[in-house]
């Protein structure tokens, strides 16, 4: 106890002197973790701005002794590049729309109308949130097959409209909507679909958010099923024609790493400006 | 709350006499109904057709003998199970490959996000942009990432190599060599994944009150005892939940094999979910590919339920 009191003003500056020395070598740590972290992005930059002569150096050159932008001119001239982008955006932001729609109207129906059936109809939702994704290519393949959906778009997006993660997010969260509210609308004679539309979408947007954040990058950096069910080079979301550009463009760094950067960076810059909402939303999502 | 609705529509012992009961129904039951049979409906034949009836298709598949372009797909009960078991060397190669990868990804990538998490924790300033700098390889497309580590392994042309005999060492073809192969897809795909790990690490960090490392203070706790006694513990659920994610996600690897190295060098890399696809859309046997996706979810639903069984019984106290 003594010792607790005689505690001379100088040890305690060394002290603090040392926290302080402390704090700079973590964030100088810090720093280099994260920069030798994102070394493989900047490397991909700096293939992307090489020229094909200098890609193919031993040892590889760190930076481009002189950048150009051929390899980018390259890629957006020879390949349709803009149409796999169109068609990327098209599914991922036609996934995103569908699924926050059907998620939050059946989570509203399940966390607040009674019906014959509803627990066990929301068991067998969450049951199959269990099976992963690459069980059912089989049969999913067959079913878009039988639908004659094969090589369309529509078979990108058809499968991914309904999401049982989506509908059991949405319900946790709707089901904290005190009822007064909804009926009190009722009393006012509002529709049953004003009253999800005007009272309880509002309530729910950051968990709409997050599920809106997964949708679109799940469907946006999909590989697998694309790989499956498209075979049209014209109807290729991005990263399935990255791949087929690699294997035109093998040993050609520069090239695919000019496709790799295109593909890469306005996700990047999306992320960036929205990157408060996105990691909240991630974690809201992960914490379920 | 909710009450009013579910106290009137459930059959009570006003069952027999319909006229009564329909009066006790609030105004506007009869539009609610027909509000959840219109919205719900078309969301259900979706669920039906491609969540639930695909579970159907591949445990019947898995039954039989079956190939799109043949006329008949004959019942032949266990065969496709006994015969990977038993006789498709490949098959279980893909499994032992599919396990390793797993058994030795997750402690990887557990061991290296933790610290990173907590590390992130301690910082005032400039959180979110290291923060940032960690998670944008989660958001980039694993195609692009596994085209991106492609030239870094480069035996001839790579980063890689290039570091290695600067510092004096041989290089080495990574993605060449049957011992390499595995290993070096998994370190891409791991350092995709970190960032993942991490925010979630730092959610479950900050979810633990303050009060209770001021309150271990005030008690003299130093910084290890506090790391031991709160961080860790409180830090569990969170911790079952990362491992069984990143297990159940590792067990499911295909892309970055699938860009990287195709399964070769003769099969070294060769995972379960690209096994199926090669054995179902290349080979077209499709009853196979379902017997061996039924396993695959065998295993996953396994380690599912070991988790809710684990977090039930951690609950409880």
């Amino acid at each position: 106890m003594a010792d607790l009191v005689v505690v001379s003003p100088v040890s305690i500056a060394r002290k603090r002197r040392l926290q302080r020395v402390g704090t700079i070598l973590l964030y100088v740590l810090f720093g280099l973790v994260a920069f030798s972290f994102t070394l493989p992005f900047l490397l991909m930059l700096s293939s992307a701005f090489k020229t094909s002569a200098e890609i193919i150096k031993i040892p590889p050159t760190l930076l481009p002794a002189n950048p150009s932008l051929k390899a980018f001119k390259t890629v957006l001239t020879e390949a349709p590049y803009l149409t796999w982008y169109r068609n990327s955006l098209i599914v991922a932001g036609a996934v995103t729309t569908l699924t926050m729609f059907t998620s939050s109207l059946a989570g509203y129906i399940f966390a607040k109308f009674d019906f014959p059936g509803r627990g066990p109809l929301f068991i067998l939702i969450l049951s199959t949130m269990m099976v992963p994704f690459p069980v059912l290519l089989i049969p999913s393949y067959l079913i878009v097959d039988y639908l004659h959906l094969l090589n369309t778009l529509w078979a990108l997006i058809v499968p991914g409209m309904v999401s049982a993660f989506g509908i059991f997010l949405m319900r946790q969260f709707i089901a904290g909507i005190p009822n007064d509210l909804i009926e009190a609308a009722r009393i006012d004679g509002a529709s049953e679909f004003a009253i999800f539309a005007r009272v309880v979408l509002p309530l729910v947007r950051s968990p709409m958010a997050a599920l809106g954040v997964f949708a679109f990058l799940g469907s946006w950096n999909d590989y697998l099923w694309p790989l499956i069910v498209i075979n049209d080079l014209n109807k290729s979301t991005v990263p399935l024609a990255l791949t087929f550009f690699n294997s035109q463009h093998a040993q050609r760094y520069d090239l695919v790493m000019a496709a790799a950067a295109l593909a890469v960076i306005p996700v990047i810059i999306v992320f960036v400006i929205f990157q408060r909402q996105i990691v909240n939303a991630l974690m809201l999502a992960g914490m379920k | 709350m909710g009450t009013s609705v579910e106290l009137t529509t459930r059959p009570s012992a006003a069952a027999g006499f319909g006229r009564l009961r329909r009066r006790r129904r609030p105004p506007g039951h009869a539009a609610q109904m027909r509000f959840v049979a219109l919205s719900l409906t078309p969301i259900l034949i979706f669920f039906f057709v491609f969540l639930l009836l695909p579970i159907g298709i591949v445990a019947w598949l898995s039954f039989h003998r079956y190939n799109q372009l043949a006329p008949v797909s004959p019942w032949i009960g266990l065969r496709n199970y006994t015969f990977a078991f038993q006789r498709d060397p490949f098959f279980r190669n893909a499994l032992e490959n599919t396990l390793k990868y797993a058994l030795v990804a997750v402690p990887v990538n557990v061991v290296i996000s933790l610290p990173i998490a907590l590390a992130l924790n301690q910082l005032r300033w400039l959180r979110a942009l290291f923060r940032t700098a960690f998670f944008l390889p989660v958001i980039a497309s694993a195609v692009a990432v596994s085209l991106l580590w492609i030239p870094i392994y480069d035996p001839q042309y790579g980063w890689l190599n290039g570091l290695l005999g600067w510092l004096g060492f041989s290089g080495h073809a990574w993605l060449a060599d049957p011992n390499t192969a595995l290993w070096a897809v998994l370190a891409a795909a791991v350092w995709q994944d970190l960032g993942y790990n991490i925010i979630v690490f730092l959610a479950g960090l900050q979810g633990i009150p303050d009060d209770f490392y001021d309150a271990a203070k005030v008690d003299g706790a130093g910084a290890w005892h506090r790391f031991k006694d709160i961080t860790i513990p409180l830090l569990q659920r969170t911790m079952l939940f990362v491992l069984v994610l990143t297990m159940i996600s590792y067990m499911q690897e295909f892309t970055h094999i699938q860009v990287m190295t195709a399964g070769g060098p003769v099969h070294s890399s060769e995972t379960m979910v690209l096994y199926i696809y090669l054995k179902g859309f290349q080979d077209f046997s499709m009853g196979y590919a379902s017997a061996m996706s039924m396993v695959l979810m065998g295993i996953v639903l396994f380690i599912t339920m070991a988790q809710m069984w684990l977090l039930r019984s951690r609950w409880e106290y």
